[in-house]
Parts: structure tokens; C-alpha cells; sequence
């Protein structure tokens, strides 16, 4: 336990004097702000139309009440969680390749395990603060703009199911963390990051049936996000997500302990 | 009493380079052992594999008798490294730098952190960013986070670099301390005969991957070439004069006549005479010694030339 503590200390501080931590809670605060400022938009149809883009963006909205708002930030939260959360990883493991601390961290009596642990716990708590960050923003937003048909009985399921989808994309953030520690530096985990998003999206439009069986589809798969029409998924579905979880955590740790760092 | 440092044929190869190959190391407490090499010898992968770095395709190394391997967190309090250029995190100071190895070595004694900054002169950059630092502060505070704890053991891969030689004097004279009055056993790698030979008890040169010698520093003198350097007005009767009196002599490329007979070395005085009795007076008679490098550097071709 002293162990950890001390890990969590360090791993505290680095975060803490790194400016992606700020830059990190201003991009979620301006994308619930602008969440917001799209169902305005919407709202006042007028306004947008002179902008096809806007009014395109609009379009996609189910509607331009609370119901339609709730929906807006399960979509983006699922996607800039991928981003956000991918990004903050790469950032938190690559570092230590690219300032070449990690040689530093290899011979200390607090384990390489230790370190790796408190990383991800950091990592996780910070992710969780940030998916909140978008919620209150927008929120916030939501009410200073006045969206119709508040309703408190619609608010906690949404609640619920939002804070859902930020503590599972939350979690499969480990696998960004071992191809950071595999390619030793940021680049190839934020590529890597682009690609699994890019393949979510292609897997949605073109080969819906295979979604089930892509871990990073799960999360929108869970909150029927796309509809009604696309079943929850089922058990084998949770069980490749939380396999995709454990497999990059422990290839993480098995890396940080038996890889040669060179 | 068990070696601090015992390898047994440690190897390290990849694909096609064979980085080390069938090292032997058995330093005592309290020794300072140089570990010499050129670049890309071999220095820094064996440091790595004593600390557990890279692990070994063959061999083992041992540190207080207990065998490097992952997982042996406790074995590294006893043990402080600088391996290569010290890199630290470039947004935190000085001071935040240090604090965190003092946590991650679970110290709890705020007067190890104050001594090892008054020792490594850093107290004027206790707040200045790492990423402000000059080569030499950043050296410091690499040996700085590798002293915090007082080891027992430091592990130091080319300590000198970026130091000015203020501070190379000043380092080897802490490290000089370490060793004789507190017991601490020093593993110094360096390319540079002359700086390690200063102060190390034993050295260990290794060449492509290879140990190929061990002496103790005392015995340097002994293994250097000295020959004795003689110039007088007529070299043409100077150079038989001297084979028929027994010593050993041949012509320099620049005409200079050159004795490597023990004898003329011990005593110069008696060339010298005899010169002067057949009238060729020296111009020059002086003892050349080998100086550390190019005996560092004719050890090394000997082995190419073996190879």
C-alpha cells in the first residue's frame, strides 16, 4: 500500500504540472458548451440558415428538447471518450519513452507493476473527471439556453446510462497504454487511437452484425445509441470487451516487467 | 564475503549483434571498478543487464548475491544508477525531480534530500525546470537521483560527461569518499583510461562485447611501453655503438634512435656516458612512457590484430 501511495504521488504530480491536464478539461468543457450551442441552433432554426453545414449537423438531432439533448451527449461522449481518453493515455505512458524517464523507473523498490497500476488508476479517475467535465458543461449549457421538456424522471436514467459509457470507455483504454509501451513514444498510440475510431464508425455504417464482436463498439452498442433497431449486446459481446480490458492491462504490466528497455 | 557484483558468463545477443559476450565481473565492497570500452563495446548493455534492464540470452549477474531478475524491487534500495545521459522530466524542477525518487525509494528522512542537493551543488536550481538545465546541472541531478538514498552499490555509466573539470574533480572526490570511508562499492564505466585510472582500484577493459583485461590499477605502470629516446649529432655511429654494448636500439621514422633495453630505461645516466666517452655527445636522452590512452588503445588493437 505504501508502495502505491507513493506511485500515486508521483504519478499525481506529473499530471498535475503537465499542461495536457488543463488543455485536456478546456477541450471537454468547449465540446459541452458547444453540445449545447448545437441544440440552440435547432432550436432556432433561423439562425443557421444560412450555414447548409450547420443546418446538416442540426438535421441529425431528433429534436430540439432535452430528450433529443440527452441523446447528442451519450453520441459525443462515446466518441470523444475514445479520443480523450486514448489521447491522455498515450500521453501518460509514451512519455516515459519520449523524455527517456523510464530508465529511471526500472531499478526502485516501488515495482514496475506499481507504477503501471498507478498509472492506469490516475489515468481512469482523470478520464471519469472529464467525461463529468462535458456533462456539467453541457448541462449547464442546456439550461442557460432554456431547451424545452425538462423532465427530472428523464434525467437519472440518462445520467446513469452517460456515466455508463464514460466509466466503459474509461476502462478499455488499457490496450492504448501497451501499444504506448510497445512503440515506446506517443505516435503510435495516437494512431492507433484514429484507427479504432475510424474502424467503430466503418463497423456502424457499413457491417452493423460485426459490432458485437469489436470491443470498442460496445459502449454505443449498450446505449442503443443507434437505435432500437440494432439489439443490446449480449454476454460474448461484455465478455471480448472485458477480455480486450485484461489483455491490455496485463500485456501492459507483462511488457514493463520481462520487455528488454532498451 | 560475497562479491557485490558477481556476472558469470554474461551474455546479451540480439539477432545479428552480439552485443556481450561471456562477461565475468566479481567486484569487492568498497572497490571502485572502471569499466572501460569505446563506444559500443558493450559498457552500457552489461549496466543494463546488472540492473535488470535487458535480460541476459545467457549468464547471470548477481548483486549482493542475489540474482538479477525481474521483481526483486527490495534489492534496488540498496542500489543507486545512472545509466547514460540522465533524462528527467523536463516541466518539473530540480527539487520535484528529486522529491519523486525520494518517494519512490520510500525515504523518510528529509535530510538525505537537503545533503545530496548541498553535495551536488543544486541548490541554486532547486526551482529551475529540468528542461532549463545545462548538460553538466542535468549530469548532477542524474547522480543526485542516484545517490539520494546512500546506497550501498552505485552503478554510474559515464559520469563525466557534460562536466566541467571542476566538477569531474569534485565528483571523483565524492566518489572517492563513498568508497574509502563509507564502504560504498563504485561501478564506473567510462571510455577515458586517464580519469578512471585516477581514482578506480581495479579496471576492466572490454572490447566488442568481450572482457579482454582485468588489472588492478597498481599494476598499469608495469604493463606500459617505455622505451628510452636518444638524438645525438651522428646517429649512423651512435645506433651500432649502442647494439654493441648490449642494448637493444632501432631508428625512430624521424631519425631518432629508440632503446626499449631495461637497462638503458633503469639508467640513462650510463647511455649517456657511454655516448659521451666516444664522442657523440646526446642532443636528447629522455624516458618515454605510454601514456594511458595508447595503452588503452594498443591493448585494443592487439585484440583486433588476434581476431
Amino acid at each position: 500500500m505504501k508502495r502505491l501511495q507513493a506511485a500515486l504521488w508521483v504519478e499525481f504530480l506529473k499530471v498535475r504540472r503537465t499542461k495536457i491536464l488543463p488543455v485536456s478539461f478546456f477541450f471537454f468543457m468547449f465540446i459541452g458548451v458547444m453540445m449545447g450551442m448545437l441544440l440552440f441552433l435547432s432550436m432556432h432554426p433561423e439562425l443557421a440558415s444560412h450555414s447548409s453545414t450547420i443546418s446538416m449537423k442540426t438535421s441529425f438531432l431528433g429534436g430540439s428538447d432535452w430528450n433529443a439533448f440527452y441523446e447528442l451527449l451519450i453520441q459525443i461522449i462515446l466518441t470523444v471518450g475514445v479520443i480523450g481518453f486514448g489521447f491522455i493515455t498515450s500521453w501518460s505512458f509514451g512519455r516515459e519513452f519520449s523524455d527517456r524517464a523510464i530508465k529511471d523507473l526500472l531499478a526502485l523498490p516501488v515495482s514496475r507493476t506499481t507504477l503501471v497500476i498507478s498509472k492506469f488508476l490516475v489515468l481512469f479517475v482523470w478520464s471519469i473527471l472529464l467525461g463529468i467535465t462535458v456533462l456539467l458543461t453541457a448541462m449547464g449549457t442546456g439550461l442557460l439556453i432554456q431547451i424545452p421538456g425538462w423532465s427530472p424522471a428523464a434525467l437519472y436514467p440518462f445520467i446513469g446510462k452517460y456515466m455508463v459509457c464514460v466509466f466503459l470507455n474509461a476502462l478499455i483504454i488499457t490496450p492504448v497504454a501497451l501499444v504506448a509501451s510497445i512503440g515506446r513514444g506517443y505516435m503510435l498510440p495516437i494512431s492507433f487511437v484514429i484507427l479504432i475510431l475510424i474502424i467503430t464508425q466503418l463497423i456502424f455504417v457499413g457491417l452493423p452484425g460485426l459490432s458485437f464482436w469489436f470491443p470498442w463498439a460496445i459502449p454505443s452498442l449498450y446505449s442503443r445509441v443507434a437505435g432500437e433497431a440494432i439489439p443490446a449486446p449480449g454476454i460474448i459481446s461484455y465478455l471480448l470487451f472485458l477480455i480486450t480490458i485484461l489483455a491490455g492491462l496485463f500485456g501492459t504490466l507483462f511488457w514493463w516487467r520481462y520487455a528488454d528497455h532498451k | 564475503m560475497t562479491d557485490v557484483i558477481f556476472t558469470e558468463k554474461l551474455t546479451k545477443h540480439y539477432k545479428d549483434v552480439q552485443a556481450v559476450t561471456e562477461v565475468n565481473l566479481n567486484i569487492k565492497q568498497g572497490e571502485i571498478y572502471g569499466f572501460l570500452g569505446l563506444n559500443g563495446a558493450g559498457k552500457t548493455t552489461t549496466i543494463r543487464m546488472l540492473m535488470g534492464m535487458i535480460r541476459p540470452t545467457g549468464g547471470s549477474a548477481y548483486l549482493f548475491g542475489k540474482k538479477v531478475k525481474p521483481g526483486v524491487s527490495k534489492l534496488w534500495n540498496s542500489v543507486g544508477h545512472m545509466v547514460e545521459i540522465p533524462f528527467a522530466y523536463p516541466e518539473l524542477t530540480v527539487q520535484e525531480n528529486l522529491r519523486i525518487f525520494y518517494r519512490l525509494r520510500l525515504l523518510k528522512d528529509p535530510l538525505l534530500l537537503t545533503t545530496v542537493v548541498e553535495k551536488l551543488d543544486l541548490g541554486k536550481y532547486l526551482n529551475t525546470r529540468v528542461k532549463n538545465l545545462s548538460l553538466g546541472n542535468a549530469q548532477r541531478l542524474g547522480l543526485a537521483k542516484a545517490m539520494i538514498h546512500r546506497p550501498d552499490l552505485l552503478i554510474l555509466d559515464e559520469p563525466a560527461n557534460g562536466l566541467d573539470p571542476a566538477g569531474i574533480v569534485q565528483i571523483r572526490e565524492q566518489l572517492l569518499d563513498l568508497a574509502e570511508n563509507h564502504g560504498v562499492t563504485i561501478f564506473i564505466s567510462s571510455h577515458i583510461l586517464g580519469e578512471i585510472s585516477r581514482f578506480a582500484s581495479r579496471i576492466g577493459i572490454i572490447h566488442e562485447g568481450r572482457m579482454i583485461r582485468e588489472s588492478e590499477v597498481d599494476q598499469l605502470d608495469s604493463s606500459r611501453h617505455r622505451s628510452l629516446q636518444i638524438n645525438t649529432l651522428d646517429n649512423s655511429k651512435a645506433l651500432p655503438l649502442l647494439k654493441e654494448h648490449g642494448y637493444n636500439t632501432r631508428v625512430l621514422p624521424g631519425g631518432i634512435l629508440e632503446s626499449t633495453h631495461k637497462k638503458a630505461i633503469s639508467q640513462p645516466e650510463k647511455v649517456s656516458a657511454l655516448l659521451v666517452s666516444h664522442g657523440l655527445p646526446p642532443k636528447l636522452i629522455a624516458v618515454d612512457e605510454e601514456d594511458l590512452e595508447h595503452y588503452f588503445l594498443r591493448i585494443i588493437q592487439t585484440e583486433d590484430q588476434k581476431s
